[in-house]
């Protein structure tokens, strides 16, 4: 599904080491990775060169089985159409309700595609993707008028609504209460139920993320310091990510 | 190896971001033009934004060009009432100056200020709220969505605006002109010496203008980077660029006009 | 009907807040200054932020001003054959209305915006708290200075502004209309008088007091994150524009 080769990306600021040098991975069909690494580590990076919003300086990604920087826009854009992606700041439209908000994807993509969809038919799956993550009655509402665990859930119905084959989530729980953090993970484990699709998920919350991830990725100092099953990670031979795992403050972090 | 590094490094790196920056300001530009031709954008935001540029801006409009016309009539007022005494034909000549050059000029240094900051911090702010990457993930390309509409809002109430300033300027300067050196309305407000080159001139800075603002603004906002801060620095780098467009287009347009029209 | 009065009510006690906001701080301003309080170190920084950046920014203003002041005039010097003329008309505009009114807008929107963004998005991370906690007094320590700055920078770069807007208009009358330096040189200092560039610099220096007044007002009133900044940046270049308009028609009513 996704297949990264050699990722070099340069820091803004050129007297400093690159953000992620040589970062190379596959990741299959159907699979859910969790992605971790300190702060500003370039998770959130690496997350837009996947889904082409950024260009790396060097290095291959392939998506889908087309590979992102070369290609025309047109294809670019058909791609990352097929892409979910929750953001970190939820990055709803805010001069827009709720309904269109989570009807946007499934309008573009019809417009892409050159079809027409008719109201009653768009109404009907922004409704279940509403009811999906509790909101169904908060549909004429703005951004603004909801709380921030409600406009989360709301970003996650605009991710899933179109039915991605290839679902991102950046930060799906930052600066929400315990209580709605165990919500979103629940809607999120629902979700890959009942698509079947590939999922990445970066968190700084490690404990929730290695129950909901079979693989575990973590990037250090611009490379990628562990790639393996999520429940090994707190034996791995690299003291990096023993200590980031167990949380210690005496180690090489 | 690492001072080499360390001295050609930044170098290369600016002339790569200025040569970046002007490609990215013609991919926009173009873009915009491409995207205002076709123009397949819903016609709700197109009213929106006529609204946002054209109706909110026009008190502005008007009382900045009035203040503007009282106080270019009253200064050559006194300065032909010192040289010669004849007023007659102040008004005419106002008129003709307003129509070629201060009426459009002045109105989109106002626009300037006014819509290229807005555009630039409504656009700056969702760059940093990651809407912008929203949109593209939605498939849509940002230029086309967010600046097409304004740039044909912006063209139409340059335009538009700049009619109802020249109005203004017009009234309060022959106000003025009648209140403090007793020039009738009737001799002041004299169309006469307007030609169709004047008029065409002034509609052509308008439509420059009108095009100019929208696309130097939103180039500003669409390179936002880095929070609030960042959304500050845009507009104001909005403002002055599109301001400094104003002022060269003016330059340009006029020393064109001046050489094609009043050589013969 | 009372909608609409409602909603003109709502206007003008808008309007009598941001102007008594904007007297106050002026108020505030003065009294400090009056005391002498204000930080050294972040006036010296100030006058470099604001003046010394803005060089490259206002020359290329003046410069292409007096061009266009050169073709304006020259449409009347070519009709009626009065090169002699030029310099004394160029000069007078520049000097007493189009120089201080452009570069103040040009000085508003480079100084002043980035004023208002910079102390805006101090206020929303919660930097101008932070100052009070450690008992520092934001107005002596962050408005005083810049207020002074930016009446001296803007002095300055006025009389940078007119000398390369001057002598754009030679340049540009010498390219496009054939009226040679001395000719232009000889016509501008027959007529131009001390007085002319004495009121175009005293109205410069009290368009910097607006502008200055005005970004530090909307700056510090601040809410609501990045788009709260961004509104507040195009609050101070609107009401600055709007400021310099009006004071310019009584500034020249009242000097002559």
């Amino acid at each position: 599904m996704i297949a990264l080769g050699g990722i070099r990306k340069l820091h803004l600021d050129p007297t400093k080491p690159p953000v992620l040098d040589g970062i190379s991975l596959k990741i299959a069909q159907g699979e859910t990775c969790g992605l971790c690494g300190p702060g500003a580590s370039g998770k959130s990076l690496l997350l837009k060169i996947i889904c082409g919003l950024v260009r790396p300086e060097s290095g291959t990604v392939e998506v889908a089985g087309a590979d992102l920087f070369d290609s025309t826009a047109d294809e670019l854009r058909k791609v990352q159409s097929q892409i979910g992606y929750l953001f970190q700041n939820n990055a709803l439209f805010d001069s827009m309700t709720v309904f269109e908000n989570v009807a946007f994807p499934l309008r573009q993509r019809a417009r892409l595609q050159h079809e027409s969809i008719e109201e009653a038919a768009l109404a009907e799956r922004v409704g279940e993707a509403l009811r999906g993550v509790g909101l169904a009655t908060h549909i004429e509402k703005m951004p603004s008028q909801l709380s921030g665990g409600q406009r989360k859930r709301v970003a996650l119905a605009r991710a899933v609504v179109a039915r991605p084959p290839l679902l991102i989530y950046d930060e799906p729980t930052a600066g929400l209460d315990p209580v709605t953090t165990a919500k979103v993970y629940d809607l999120l484990a629902a979700e890959r139920e009942l698509m079947q699709s590939t999922t990445l998920i970066v968190s700084s919350d490690l404990d929730a993320l290695r129950r909901f991830a079979s693989r575990m990725l973590m990037i250090y100092r611009g490379t990628l310091c562990y790639d393996g099953p999520a429940a090994e990670m707190a034996d791995s031979p690299n003291p990096v990510v023993r200590q980031f795992v167990r949380g210690e403050l005496e180690g090489p972090l | 190896m690492t001072t080499q590094r360390a001295t050609s490094e930044p170098k290369t790196y600016l002339g790569h971001h200025a040569f970046d920056g002007a490609r990215e300001l013609g991919r926009i530009a173009a873009l915009t033009f491409l995207g205002a031709l076709r123009s397949r954008r819903p016609k709700g935001e197109l009213v929106r934004q006529l609204y946002q540029v054209g109706n909110r801006s026009l008190l502005f409009v008007l009382v900045t060009l009035g203040f503007t016309g009282m106080v270019l009539v009253f200064q050559s007022c006194l300065q032909l009432s010192r040289v010669t005494g004849d007023l007659s034909q102040v008004g005419g000549e106002f008129i003709k100056y307003l129509i070629h050059e201060f009426g459009p000029s002045l109105t989109a240094m106002m626009l300037a200020t006014r819509v290229g900051a807005g555009i630039a911090a409504e656009v700056g702010s969702m760059v940093v709220t990651e809407q912008v990457d929203a949109l593209r993930m939605c498939g849509v390309e940002p230029v086309e969505y967010l600046l097409v509409p304004r740039f044909l809002a912006t063209q139409v109430m340059t335009l538009t605006l700049a009619v109802f300033g020249v109005l203004s300027a017009v009234l309060m300067g022959a106000w003025t002109a009648h209140q403090t050196f007793h020039v009738p309305y009737s001799v002041f407000l004299d169309i006469s010496k307007v030609r169709s080159t004047d008029v065409l001139t002034g509609v052509i800075k308008a439509l420059a203008y009108g095009a100019a603002i929208p696309i130097v603004s939103g180039f500003c906002g669409l390179r936002t980077h880095g929070g609030s801060e960042g959304v500050g620095w845009a507009t104001t780098r909005a403002v002055v660029s599109s301001s400094f467009a104003v002022i060269v287009l003016d330059f340009l347009i006029s020393a064109l006009a001046l050489l094609t029209w009043q050589a013969h | 009907m009372t909608r609409a009065l409602l909603a003109l009510g709502t206007v003008v006690l808008s309007l009598c807040r941001e102007i008594g906001g904007m007297a106050l701080l002026g108020c505030y301003t003065l009294f400090e200054l009056i005391r002498g309080r204000c930080d050294g170190r972040e006036l010296v920084r100030n006058l470099y932020k604001m003046g010394v950046v803005s060089v490259p920014i206002v020359s290329l203003t003046a410069l292409f001003t007096g061009g266009t002041m050169v073709i304006q005039s020259g449409i009347f010097v070519q009709r009626f054959q009065a090169y002699g003329l030029l310099g004394w008309g160029t000069g007078y505009a520049v000097l007493r209305e189009v120089g201080p009114i452009l570069i103040g807008l040009m000085f508003s929107g480079r100084v002043g915006a980035n004023n208002a963004a910079d102390l805006g998005s101090m206020v929303v991370t919660e930097q101008v708290d932070g100052l009070r906690a450690l008992a520092i007094e934001p107005i002596p320590f962050l408005i005083v200075p810049r207020v002074l700055a930016m009446i001296l920078a803007m002095f300055c770069l006025l009389v940078l502004g007119d000398a390369v807007a001057i002598a754009g208009g030679m340049v540009f009358g010498k390219l496009l209309l054939g009226v040679d330096f001395a000719s232009f040189y000889a016509s501008f200092v027959d007529a131009i008088k001390l007085w002319d560039l004495t009121v175009g610099l005293l109205k410069g220096t009290f368009f910097a007091l607006m502008i200055a007044l005005t970004s530090c007002h909307y700056g510090l009133a601040v809410k609501g994150g990045a788009v709260g900044v961004g509104h507040a940046v195009n609050d101070a270049v609107v009401a600055a524009a709007l400021l310099i308009m009006v004071s310019d028609d009584i500034w020249t009513m009242v000097l002559r």
